[in-house]
């Protein structure tokens, strides 16, 4: 092998696995987010987004406590509650029922206090119905992290 | 003076010769460097929605059903998406009499996907996103693979090329097939959809006929089966092209008859070959055994009708909303080298008139004509490298015309710009989804704000 190719070989490897490192916990994720509309306002001023049958958002890795401000907006089949699940980095959480589809009800989901080596954990919440030809599932609120 | 004269000409015509196999050789590779800024500028620009998207959402959704839910019956995916049903715009419907979720596209874009989608998989593990086929890997991914399959048909398509024509005569053709078409744009923009695949897919049948006729091999026989089936599980109405089998090198009835005789000789290979792709075809038809009870359907039909006695073959070929020589006029030089050229291309010239007369038929007697929101006319597109080697045919003919071939080149040049126009203000969204009208075409005319 020449000394022209091992540098490019060398150079190859050392981007695969620099750019491995980099992806394995990308500073992007941040604010990203999957399965949600864009932010809107109700009339009382309180900031919130649609979301779908599968929404996914990230929170710092830190954060020991996320408060999750949901509200159904369309009741469930035949009245019945709607339940959103939440999983934190694949691993189910807690379920939270939204009987009434005017109120507001804002859950204290607790992080798992398993050690993670990410700067940010994925949190995916998944509706039990969604209404309309625009998929809508639930209303999400400004989280309030802790 | 005229020594001088004719010692340059040689040297310069062996320099150009010379530049010219330097951009041959290159052209798949600038091709894809191209390809991928365009597409990077597409989505960094939000000059598009998400890659799967549309049709791409009905051709892509097997893959997240099979191998991350485990699921043929595509419930998982619509349980975990949105609730139990499917979004508007994708091609899944119930079926009205099983009530069970039927794709109206088929499987064969899915399985081409499946490397794409397996390295999304990965690194999306990797990078802790969500697993659910729909997050940033995946679709970039998926978008890549169309990407990628435009370029595995033009490098077929310049392989089977360069056995029969000049290299200037090759560059040309590629040259004009990627931009005086809607190549480039399916291959960038929509790369989700059939059609890039479609494109390699034919341009490999093609390449694997001329070669199983000249030796019916074991391994040109089993890849021209495959080839085949896939042809099939990517768009249905696809299986006209292959026509080009049996009809290959039939120039006169004699040839048709020779043909003929060949395939009785070779009927164990056929039969062979016949099995193989049958073998392929038959996870397809069982999806459509489960989900609708029959084993042959039409899933399109609860979308339109087709009307074989009204087509609307003006508005496929001219109409200004989406005609094919209207929208890639240089295609009309393909059909001009259906009638002129001479040397190889007339070996193709009868499966390529047959197919595309079947083809023109079958896409203007469908009920939506348009094939909804498109650049020029997609329905087309798929057939691309067939209509490229009757291009190749008519500038090698017009080649030996020195001042035709001068207007040629002017044309060809013209006409590929003007579709490079087009295809942007199409991106830009200036230019229409559909049902453009000559006033607005006139209005927007190379109009880029």
């Amino acid at each position: 092998m020449t000394r022209t190719r091992l540098l490019v070989v060398g150079a190859a490897l050392l981007a695969i696995v620099g750019g491995g490192g980099w992806l394995h916990d990308p500073p992007w994720v941040a604010g990203l987010t999957g399965g949600m509309r864009e932010w809107t306002e109700d009339p009382p001023g309180t900031r919130f987004r649609w979301t779908n049958g599968h929404a996914t958002f990230f929170v710092p890795s830190d954060a020991t406590v996320v408060t999750l401000p949901l509200r159904a907006g369309f009741p469930g089949p035949d009245g019945t509650p709607v339940t959103v699940q939440v999983s934190v980095d694949d691993r189910w959480l807690a379920e939270v029922s939204l009987p009434d589809p005017a109120a507001w009800v804002r859950t204290e989901v607790p992080m798992p206090r398993r050690p993670t080596s990410r700067r940010f954990r994925r949190i995916d919440l998944r509706v039990s119905r969604t209404v309309g030809p625009s998929i809508l599932g639930v209303q999400i609120g400004e989280l309030v992290l802790r | 003076m005229p020594q001088e004269k004719r010692a340059r000409g040689p040297h310069g015509a062996g320099r150009a010769d010379a530049l010219i196999a330097v951009a041959l050789r290159h052209f798949v590779s600038v091709t894809g460097l191209l390809a991928v800024v365009a597409y990077a500028s597409v989505y960094t620009c939000q000059l598009a929605d998400a890659p799967i998207r549309s049709d791409g959402y009905s051709y892509y959704v097997y893959l997240p059903s099979w191998l991350l839910h485990h699921d043929a019956t595509l419930q998982s995916i619509a349980d975990d998406c949105c609730g139990g049903t499917f979004p508007e715009f994708a091609g899944v419907r119930r079926w009205p009499e099983t009530g069970r979720w039927v794709n109206v596209h088929p499987i064969g874009v899915a399985i081409q996907m499946v490397p794409f989608f397996t390295a999304a998989h990965l690194l999306t593990r990797w990078s802790n996103l969500p697993p659910d086929g729909f997050s940033p890997y995946y679709q970039y991914a998926a978008g890549l693979a169309g990407l990628c399959a435009m370029l595995a048909g033009l490098a077929v398509l310049r392989a089977l090329l360069s056995r029969h024509f000049p290299d200037r005569i090759v560059l040309a053709t590629l040259v004009t097939i990627t931009w005086g078409t809607n190549l480039f744009h399916y291959g960038v923009y929509d790369a989700t959809f059939s059609h890039a695949f479609s494109f390699f897919l034919i341009a490999a049948l093609v390449a694997l006929t001329e070669r199983w006729w000249q030796a019916a091999t074991r391994t040109t026989s089993f890849w021209l089966a495959i080839v085949a089936a896939l042809i099939v599980l990517t768009r249905h109405p696809n299986a006209v092209f292959l026509f080009v089998v049996p009809l290959y090198g039939v120039t006169t009835v004699r040839a048709l008859r020779r043909n003929a005789a060949m395939l009785v000789e070779r009927r164990w290979v056929v039969t062979g070959m016949v099995a193989v792709c049958a073998a392929c075809l038959l996870p397809q038809v069982a999806i459509y055994k489960a989900q609708t009870g029959h084993w042959f359907v039409s899933t399109y039909a609860q979308f339109g009708a087709f009307s074989f006695m009204a087509p609307h073959l003006w508005g496929v070929l001219f109409g200004v909303s989406k005609g094919l020589f209207f929208w890639s006029p240089v295609l009309l030089l393909a059909v001009a080298g259906a009638v002129v050229s001479k040397g190889w291309t007339p070996q193709v010239c009868a499966a390529a008139m047959l197919i595309f007369a079947l083809d023109t038929w079958l896409i203007a007697s469908w009920s939506d004509w348009q094939f909804g929101g498109s650049y020029g006319h997609r329905g087309f597109t798929d057939g691309l490298a067939l209509a490229a080697i009757l291009l190749a045919g008519f500038f090698e003919w017009s080649e030996a015309r020195p001042r035709l071939s001068a207007l040629v080149r002017v044309v060809t040049a013209l006409a590929v710009v003007l579709s490079i126009a087009q295809m942007i203000q199409y991106w830009l969204r200036i230019i229409p989804f559909a049902d453009t009208t000559w006033a607005q075409y006139r209005e927007l005319f190379l109009r880029f704000r």
